[in-house]
């Protein structure tokens, strides 16, 4: 059985205390905390010690998706301070100006596979060299975006075929054309369960899927099925 | 050091006319780079077929390109395709015609989908073809390598024998075919335009038939039957494709289809230093080929031999020396591709006996 959860980004934004209470009826093993806009990053790292997050196995925590070479060395030092060591810091790789605000992290950044919109990072070759500046990193593979660079999957192929042994954690949505994060939609199913089997089992996955409370159980649902690997399918 | 340049070392021979062309394509690749550098977005790849993307340029050549759309259709495209021609010409670049197979604006969905069946026309397999054996994007790659991603994967996909057969040879039959059939529409539409364009250039598409685009059939083959040959034992081979790993094979042949044809072939023949003999053989032959096409020699007549192959009257050709030259370099072309791949001898031989037919 696979671990999976929710991105808190996804159901709520930045609001997280929304979001763990949607959430809080679930019993996932799983979270991931995000504070994609820069403004939501202080708040959510001071509430930390207060947050009830005893139920979850897994935490992660999404670092901003956007931020200025000059608030880099600022978001880098809150980081390192204030998330805890054995939790993943989920990074989007355009977002670094300078490398070496983020070596001393070493394999608690978990680098993200980017959409296609994005210059950097797309493709199982663009991440290779940002593993040659970030040599420890880890890898949060989220396959809704290699799904959107190559719907034939092969760049998911490579990406997990090339770097699997970095994995940490897996982001599932279906990415529209818009690079949105939608609900995974069967078409979006049928392409993740070709590449399943190449995701271990005990690799935690997060949803990203844009969705209301009452459809949190239906996408989690279409998550666990998205995973599974055709052969099992077939069975 | 490529494949080509270690046979040409290996061999002794001297290919000349083929590294002078491959220089003059990647010189011109990156020229229309520069020229077409805000033309390509993630979503649409400017892609050049023809001599240009098989590094097989000379100065006659045509820049046969096309605007390959894989996303959001947007109502500009038609008019973004008519600006790359209006910028192609500007720097005087031969273009095809307006209403031609290339030169225009394509989307993926066809090529994609329309595989086989009355949809498939013979411009779409033709596009699609090319894509495949003979395309380079000048820019942005991303809708290219994407769709190139997707053909295969529906050739692969759907090949059942490929994955699923109890015969030991893998090869994506589905695949193949295709380039067969479309080897054989290539012949076929020869003698068509023989009967539908009586003025001329007989010779230089006879020409063109009997050596670059077989080149190209010979390349699609060689690559199909990598997928079988690139293992080093039967059973290391049936564990691969046991599980049906569709996106290792995907991944296989684009990294096989990347090369130009000339280099594709050269790979797999690397293989072979026993029949030395023929691989130089072959290669000369090609070599004197691109030769001819390049010699801005003027004959007796005022033209060059490739204006002469275009012009020639065919109730002329027979004691012509120029025509003759074109045959005799055909024949030697075609002799050594018998000698080295019509034999039960070797696995590239034996692939072709069993799939290159029936």
């Amino acid at each position: 059985m696979r671990m999976i959860g929710f991105s808190s980004g996804a159901i709520a934004y930045g609001d997280f205390r929304l979001a763990l209470d949607m959430l809080s009826g679930v019993k996932l093993a799983c979270l991931e905390l995000s504070a994609l806009r820069v403004s939501e990053l202080e708040n959510l790292v001071e509430a930390l010690p207060d947050l009830d997050l005893s139920g979850y196995a897994y935490i992660s925590f999404h670092a901003p998706s956007s931020f200025s070479k000059e608030q880099e060395k600022w978001v880098s030092d809150i980081l390192y301070s204030s998330v805890p060591e054995g939790w993943p810091i989920v990074m989007h790789p355009d977002t670094i100006h300078d490398f070496s605000h983020w070596r001393r992290f070493g394999k608690r950044l978990a680098i993200e596979n980017m959409d296609r919109r994005k210059p950097v990072g797309r493709s199982a070759q663009e991440l290779h060299s940002i593993f040659q500046q970030l040599p420890d990193a880890s890898l949060c593979f989220d396959v809704g975006h290699a799904r959107q660079c190559d719907a034939s999957m092969t760049e998911a192929f490579l990406i997990l075929s090339n770097l699997g042994n970095r994995l940490v954690q897996v982001h599932i949505s279906e990415v529209n054309s818009a690079s949105q994060h939608d609900p995974i939609s069967h078409g979006a199913k049928l392409a993740f369960q070709q590449i399943a089997r190449l995701i271990p089992d005990n690799i935690p996955v997060i949803v990203e899927s844009k969705v209301s409370a009452p459809q949190i159980q239906r996408e989690i649902q279409q998550a666990i099925e998205s995973l599974m690997s055709r052969v099992a399918c077939m069975a | 050091m490529d494949a080509l340049e270690k046979l040409e070392n290996r061999t002794g021979a001297d290919w000349s006319h083929l590294g002078n062309a491959r220089h003059s394509a990647l010189q011109e690749q990156a020229a229309i780079t520069t020229l077409l550098e805000n033309f390509s977005t993630a979503d649409a790849s400017i892609v050049v077929v023809g001599s240009l993307a098989r590094q097989e340029l000379t100065a006659g050549s045509d820049i046969d390109w096309t605007l390959l759309l894989d996303g959001i259709s947007h109502p500009q495209d038609e008019k973004l395709a008519q600006d790359i021609r209006a910028v192609l010409s500007e720097a005087n670049r031969k273009q095809p015609g307006r209403e031609g197979v290339f030169g225009t604006p394509i989307s993926s969905h066809d090529l994609i989908h329309h595989i086989g069946g009355q949809d498939d026309t013979n411009a779409n397999t033709t596009r699609r073809i090319l894509l495949l054996l003979e395309s380079v994007a000048v820019g942005r790659p991303d809708a290219h390598s994407r769709v190139l991603n997707n053909i295969l994967f529906r050739y692969l996909d759907e090949d059942r024998g490929l994955w699923f057969g109890s015969n030991d040879s893998k090869v994506p039959r589905f695949l193949f075919n295709d380039i067969a059939r479309y080897w054989r529409t290539m012949a076929v539409d020869f003698a068509y335009k023989q009967r539908a364009r009586p003025d001329g250039g007989f010779l230089l598409r006879n020409t063109k038939l009997r050596m670059s685009r077989k080149l190209l059939f010979l390349a699609g083959m060689v690559a199909c039957f990598d997928c079988h040959t690139l293992f080093t034992s039967s059973e290391e081979r049936q564990d691969f494709y046991r599980e049906k790993p569709l996106e290792a094979v995907v991944s296989r042949l684009r990294s096989v289809l990347i090369q130009p044809p000339l280099e594709i072939i050269a790979s797999s023949l690397l293989l072979y230093p026993e029949y030395d003999g023929s691989i130089r053989k072959l290669f000369t032959a090609y070599d004197g080929f691109i030769g001819m096409l390049a010699d801005e020699t003027l004959l007796p007549n005022g033209l060059t031999k490739r204006t002469h192959l275009d012009t020639l009257d065919v109730s002329k050709i027979e004691g012509d020396p120029t025509a003759t030259e074109a045959r005799d370099l055909s024949h030697r072309f075609r002799d050594a591709i018998g000698e080295i791949f019509l034999t039960p001898d070797t696995q590239l031989g034996r692939l072709t006996i069993e799939y290159g037919v029936f």
